[in-house]
């Protein structure tokens, strides 16, 4: 869990995306200005930042879903040039396929891979199992309750064991509670197995809750402002993460950091 | 005292949950089968109704030449049956019909699934699709007729291009509506691009596709029909025109209602295709409030 061995840096990246307007209009704008980032082996790291600062850009880089324009994304020892099949990509939305059931789906990733059924079947079956979806083989997506399409989308991730999970404001769409109960079911399936976790969120509380290090994105264009080590110990408790006597000084200091970035628009001119 | 209460209470509080799951799903079924005679009671009484009102009407308020009778069509039916080899002209009929189908809904399909994954491509022929669909296909027949002979193949040829530009175009329009998502997650688990094809595009495509393959079988008959009426010694569009030639109005009736029977059962055997094929969607057998 040492710092200096890096899974992911980001060297000088910029990007530059282009807007399409009505017939040939082009309008080209900054998304990325110069993000510098190391990311150790093991780490939770959450982004924090304004809306459209470039959080989920940076982690489609990562994924080799975006390229730079400038610099280079580099993945463990070479910079990333395709989509990059070792990672774990969860977002906002589950994304589960409606024409599966939850077994199937959460089958899905090892099919890609060549595994066979009688093996697929077995690890779904402990997947399913670990985060209680067990009953539910049969159902189709839309059958299933919010909190349970999410367990299902983060076990169809989890089941090819990637080393690296990158996850875009997953619980985002989910009610409190859910929320917080999947937080502590994520830190549980996390914990002991090595993983790096990639995390975007907008909320503080789930970032300080979950996170070693937290990078704070700047205002678009955006890039990394500061990098904080959460002061929490491990394991966590979620549930009571205010109770911590370092938590509120913590929080109010990434909020105070955070607010300068925020447009006065946004703030509601407070 | 006060405990033994409360246990008891809740005994009976479970007790009661129970006995009323039972009974709110004996009481959904039966109205379920109530729902389901009433519907069949009613269609059959609709049918009744309106070959009664026909029977009736013709030779009263409507000329019996121009319309004929249930009763009349029922009788040359028969005739054409029996002595005018109605089943030998069907076969041909419907094998124009089904073959030409499973020719345009599958080249249709094929070629959709390839044009729409390879985006340069398809901008450079999408104009020209769509003015080739602009044609009104019917008049593409006197020329597949040129082509084909006044044989079988010119009429499956005719019906085929009934069913190909709308199966073509459905199958393009239902792989480019496919989330970008989608796609994306599935290239970072590792899927190839056959994976993308098989797994992905194509099932996302299924209800625009299924949608195509309802619609165009009575298109697939019209095209084998038209071909026949052009220039032919069999099938039923030919017996149609001929009783036609005769002024056979009953025969006229008795041809359509011959065809009538073939469409319904080709759209049924689709429909449970595609009822099979779509049985993820919250359509098929979502959880229904009680009323």
């Amino acid at each position: 869990m040492s710092g200096n061995d890096a899974v992911i840096r980001a060297r000088d990246v910029y990007k530059v995306f282009v807007a399409r307007g009505a017939g040939r209009d082009r309008q080209a704008f900054l998304a990325l200005r110069g993000v510098n980032l190391t990311i150790g082996r093991g780490r939770f790291v959450s982004f924090v930042g304004p809306s459209g600062c470039g959080k989920s850009t940076l982690l489609n880089m990562i994924a080799g879903l975006v390229r730079p324009t400038e610099g280079e994304v580099w993945f463990e020892s070479a910079p990333v040039a395709r989509v990059n099949t070792s990672v774990g990509y969860i977002t906002q939305d589950d994304n589960l396929l409606p024409w599966r059931t939850l077994q199937e789906n959460v089958e899905v990733a090892l099919e890609f891979r060549g595994v066979s059924a009688e093996e697929r079947r077995e690890r779904a079956a402990h997947h399913i199992a670990t985060v209680g979806l067990r009953g539910f083989e049969r159902h189709y997506p839309h059958e299933l309750s919010g909190g349970m399409r999410k367990r299902a989308s983060l076990i169809r991730t989890l089941i090819y064991d990637p080393p690296v999970v990158l996850m875009d404001e997953p619980f985002g769409p989910l009610d409190a509670q859910t929320r917080v109960i999947l937080q502590d079911e994520l830190l549980r399936l996390w914990s002991g197995t090595g993983k790096t976790i990639v995390f975007v969120t907008h909320d503080l509380v789930e970032a300080i809750a979950l996170s070693d290090e937290i990078a704070l994105f700047s205002r678009s264009p955006g890039t990394i402002k500061q990098v904080y080590q959460v002061p929490l110990p491990r394991p966590r408790d979620v549930f009571h993460i205010h109770a911590d006597p370092r938590f509120p000084e913590f929080y109010d200091r990434l909020w105070r950091d955070l607010r300068e970035e925020i447009s006065e628009v946004d703030l509601g001119g407070t | 005292m006060g405990t033994l209460e409360v246990t008891a209470g809740a005994f009976t509080g479970e007790d009661r949950a129970a006995e009323l799951l039972r009974r709110v799903e004996q009481d959904e079924r039966q109205r379920a089968r109530r729902e389901q005679r009433a519907t069949a009671l009613g269609r059959l009484a609709f049918g009744i109704g309106i070959f009664l009102a026909w029977e009736l009407m013709s030779g009263t308020v409507l000329d019996q030449f121009f319309v004929s009778k249930p009763s009349h069509i029922a009788a040359s039916l028969w005739a054409m049956l029996t002595t005018e080899g109605l089943l030998y002209h069907l076969r041909f009929t419907v094998v124009e019909a089904v073959t030409g189908y499973a020719i345009g809904a599958g080249t249709g399909l094929v070629l959709g699934l390839v044009l729409a994954r390879v985006e340069f491509v398809y901008r450079i022929v999408e104009p020209f699709v769509v003015a080739f669909y602009g044609i009104p296909r019917i008049a593409l027949a006197p020329l597949f007729i040129l082509w084909f002979g006044i044989g079988i193949a010119s009429k499956i040829a005719i019906a085929a291009i009934m069913v190909f530009f709308i199966v073509f175009i459905n199958t393009i329009a239902g792989i480019r509506s496919v989330p970008a998502q989608f796609v994306q997650i599935a290239r970072v688990m590792g899927a190839s691009e056959w994976d993308l094809v098989r797994k992905i595009a194509v099932p996302a495509a299924t209800p625009f596709i299924i949608a195509a393959l309802q619609i165009t079988v009575p298109q697939a008959m019209i095209g084998a029909i038209v071909g026949e009426f052009i220039s032919s010694n069999r099938g039923v569009g030919h017996l149609i025109s001929r009783a036609a030639g005769f002024l056979d109005t009953p025969g006229l009736f008795a041809g359509i209602a011959a065809l009538l029977v073939v469409v319904m059962l080709m759209n049924q055997a689709v429909t449970s295709l595609g009822g099979y094929l779509m049985r993820w969607s919250p359509k098929h057998g979502a959880l229904r409030d009680v009323r």
